[in-house]
């Protein structure tokens, strides 16, 4: 079922190769990823696709929980989540909470360019690796730290997920219907996401920094902070007219019909018509042309008014007809229209195939796994993803030896006292 | 953040063109403007750019979205549907180091400036096309807007009570947003190629794509084991107690329990340590088979307290815990205001204070910056025209009166 929708590849093979890999755009960079989870490891994770060398360091014993964080896999120290996300990371084991380990990590640092960090504020410091330290080690550093409620304020101690910073965001509370229970929006771990993306720009930006003055510097994300930025005009209408906006369940308050529509055959889709001019190819597609004339619903004003009996007569439409039905009638008049895909529609999906959305990947002792391929596509560099999340320390005798520069002997040694 | 904010940016010197609309690709180029880039928003002589009449209006009568998101751009009018107009942008275009737009594919060709042209005037170029569904692939010529996308990504799915009609996932600009991320980085990934190699690229973001990234385990859960996640309401599958949990007062509280160890802090919050046990409620597998139990008691107990109370016993315990802040509720947040989220502009043409959402992130020796609000329609066209294009009193007279600018 599965691989035959993938795209095919192997783990020498990137999405988009080509026989002579080209030079990616950060190549030579090297970035420590010291986080859990995804809230701050996903920036690596892009930033590794694009050609920087990714060393993960975890615990010796436990790991990254990440590894232990969803569904199982063949290989006990990986959860399909790690899989995905960890791609084309090395993995480095170090205990932080050992002296000797602190100085090996410090070392490390001193070698690298980017340091990426999501325990709790403070924790770092407890260590002794707080920016003091580090920054000496390594004037141009750029470190990334993100945290549920950020590096200050009174709430910085707080234990903080995306869970809960999607609701200190203000997001959660427009999720659901009016008046019923705020729902997750989507997917739990969202915030980390969006607060992984703002903080691989902060390093981009940091990094372009660096090389232009040799300054190193501190990157500050919160992860309820990254999710409110997103709250378009939430912020100025309760602070000009002192609007509150509620949960709107599948619609919008900027527009009628705007929303997800059941289909004859129990499915869904979702109609978006921003304009009067979609209305009027919807109420075409629909072949009610009178509706869209301007003493019915042809202005969006009226739609916005009548929008109980306009979302009624758009369900009716829809509930009359299959999905199928529905999408080729709104295409063909090319109204803003999509199937709202399960991840079983996703892998049947033509688009996706032809884009190669869906990655396969031989992973061993496994088999083949598919992940997400790489966002976004670029013309030149496409990224790739050369491996899936490492098993735990398959990089600690490479890194210790050849970087750090340590004996065989004492890296046996270091071992046996489980500092790596 | 405007005064302390340095002369230097790490994208001082860099110039970008803005010739989408809406949020998705312009989002990008106002997170460039933030750090130092200085952005033309071109935009069509009547009207301009939709994000200006997206929304709720202003007595300006550009809209919220548009004073908030159009942030540090400078507005150049040009139609490029006239040849008059073409030159010009192309021109611009000569002199510039990134172009964002989010047109239907195709379009930016049929007048004439696609990539191609472009990058044969400007081989450094590096230009953003965010569209619905991408450059390629059946689906490319149809309209795309973050609802769709939401429901073809695989999130509005997931969004809402189990059975229960697919709700919006939070808000209805989410797509638009990720995918300004996802073209941000790109654009800095293709600026420092660039940089080390003189050539150019673009960055092909599709919508549905920016979503569907960020679904974690979906696919290779489905792939595996065939597993089609459903909605779960405020709950998910792997963790409980997880979710949303109404207050004595009316209020809601999300609580999210991950791990054993979380529990049993929550537990403590709740004067009852014995849910931890492990005779009852001590281990993640014991709750979710028995999820219902333990979300019952978790919502009894936050049913007997305040919001506050709640939230004062799990920081007490370190539970994780959080308030479900309505805009209203985030305007009276004690961090909200520590952190300045919150930044109040005054706008000299309003005559208002608009508040917006400050920058994220937050970079220790290179702050971003928000020097002013959207631009007024055509604002700094004659500058931009005479200070790069070096075009005289008379052309620009005469490019006016054709309606060219």
């Amino acid at each position: 079922m599965s691989s035959a929708a993938a795209s095919q590849g192997t783990a020498s093979e990137s999405p988009g190769s080509t026989p002579e890999e080209k030079t990616l755009p950060l190549e030579g960079v090297r970035i420590i990823d010291l986080g859990t989870f995804l809230g701050g490891p996903f920036a690596a994770s892009i930033l590794g696709e694009f050609g920087a060398e990714v060393l993960k360091v975890e615990h010796p014993v436990s790991g990254d929980p990440m590894r232990r964080f969803g569904r199982a896999t063949k290989r006990h120290d990986a959860t399909l989540a790690w899989l995905s996300e960890a791609r084309n990371k090395k993995s480095v084991t170090i205990d932080l909470r050992k002296p000797r380990g602190v100085e090996l990590f410090i070392k490390l640092v001193s070698k690298s360019d980017v340091l990426i960090e999501n325990f709790r504020p403070g924790t770092m410091e407890s260590w002794g690796l707080g920016w003091d330290v580090l920054s000496a080690a390594n004037p141009g550093l750029v470190m990334l730290r993100v945290s549920g409620y950020g590096q200050t304020g009174p709430y910085r101690k707080r234990t903080g997920f995306a869970h809960i910073a999607h609701a200190v965001g203000g997001l959660s509370y427009l999720c659901g219907f009016p008046g019923e229970t705020p729902v997750v929006p989507g997917t739990a771990p969202l915030g980390d996401y969006i607060s992984s993306l703002y903080g691989a720009i902060g390093i981009l930006l940091g990094l372009r920094w660096k090389e232009q003055t040799g300054e190193g510097q501190v990157i500050d994300v919160a992860i309820y902070e990254a999710v409110f930025r997103l709250m378009d005009e939430l912020a100025g209408s309760y602070g000009m007219f002192g609007k509150v906006r509620e949960r709107e369940g599948s619609g919008s308050f900027v527009a009628v019909p705007h929303g997800h529509f059941r289909t004859k055959d129990e499915k869904w889709i979702a109609i978006a018509c921003t304009t009067d001019k979609m209305f009027e190819r919807l109420a075409e597609a629909m072949e009610r042309p009178e509706l869209s004339s301007s003493h019915l619903y042809g202005p969006q004003r009226q739609r916005l008014k009548a929008r109980d009996e306009v979302n009624r007569i758009v369900n009716e439409w829809t509930g009359s007809l299959t999905r199928d039905e529905i999408m080729e009638r709104c295409i063909d008049k090319e109204v803003p229209v999509g199937k709202l895909n399960s991840i079983a529609d996703i892998f049947e999906d033509e688009h996706f195939k032809a884009r190669n959305d869906l990655f396969t990947i031989e992973e061993e002792g496994i088999g083949p796994v598919v992940v997400p391929n790489v966002v976004p596509i670029l013309s030149e560099t496409p990224g790739r993803i050369r491996n899936l999340g490492p098993p735990l320390g398959n990089a600690t005798y490479e890194v210790m030896r050849e970087l750090l520069e340590i004996s065989a002997a004492e890296i046996a040694s270091l071992r046996q006292q489980k500092i790596i | 953040m405007t005064e302390e904010a340095k002369e230097r940016l790490p994208l001082s010197g860099i110039r970008v063109i803005d010739v989408a609309t809406v949020i998705a690709a312009p989002y990008c180029a106002t997170i460039l403007g933030e750090f130092g880039a200085d952005v033309l928003k071109v935009e069509h002589p009547v009207g301009g750019d939709v994000a200006r009449h997206f929304g709720t209006p202003t007595a300006r009568g550009d809209t919220l979205t548009w004073m908030s998101e159009a942030r540090n751009k400078r507005s150049v009018t040009i139609d490029l549907h006239r040849p008059e107009g073409k030159e010009l942008f192309k021109k611009l275009v000569a002199k510039t180091d990134v172009v964002c737009e989010n047109f239907r594919p195709g379009t930016l060709e049929k007048w004439g400036i696609g990539w191609e042209v472009l990058r044969e005037l400007n081989p450094r170029l590096v230009m953003l096309r965010v569209s619905g569904y991408g450059q390629t692939g059946p689906y490319k010529d149809r309209p795309g807007f973050a609802r769709i996308a939401h429901a073809v990504g695989g999130i509005a799915y997931l969004s809402g009570m189990p059975r229960g009609t697919p709700v919006t996932p939070g808000s209805t600009t989410l797509g638009d947003y990720l995918s300004g991320l996802y073209g941000c980085v790109g654009v800095l990934l293709a600026l420092r190629h660039r940089d080390k190699t003189g050539r150019g690229q673009y960055i092909d973001t599709a919508l549905y794509e920016s979503v569907f990234r960020c679904t974690e385990e979906l696919a290779p859960a489905y792939a595996m084991y065939g597993t089609v996640r459903e909605r779960g309401g405020p709950h998910i599958e792997t963790a409980c107690p997880y979710g949303h949990f109404p207050t004595k007062d009316g209020k809601w509280v999300a609580i999210a329990c991950t791990t054993d160890k979380l529990f049993a802090r929550l537990a403590d919050a709740m004067g009852r340590p014995e849910l931890a046990s492990t005779g009852l409620y001590g281990e993640q597998k014991i709750r979710l088979d028995n999820r219902h139990e333990v979300n019952e008691i978790v919502r009894d107990w936050c049913g007997s307290h305040t919001r506050e109370e709640v939230l004062e016993k799990c920081n007490a315990a370190n539970a994780p815990a959080g308030a479900l802040n309505n805009i209203a509720d985030i305007f009276g947040d004690r961090q909200f205001h520590a952190r300045r989220n919150l930044l109040a502009i005054d706008d000299p043409d309003l005559g208002e204070t608009v508040i917006v959402p400050n920058v994220v992130p937050r970079m220790s020796r290179t702050p971003g910056r928000i020097k002013q609000l959207g631009p007024k329609l055509g604002q700094h066209t004659e500058e931009v025209l005479k200070d790069l294009l070096g075009l005289g009193d008379s052309e620009i007279a005469e490019l006016r009166s054709h309606r060219v600018i």
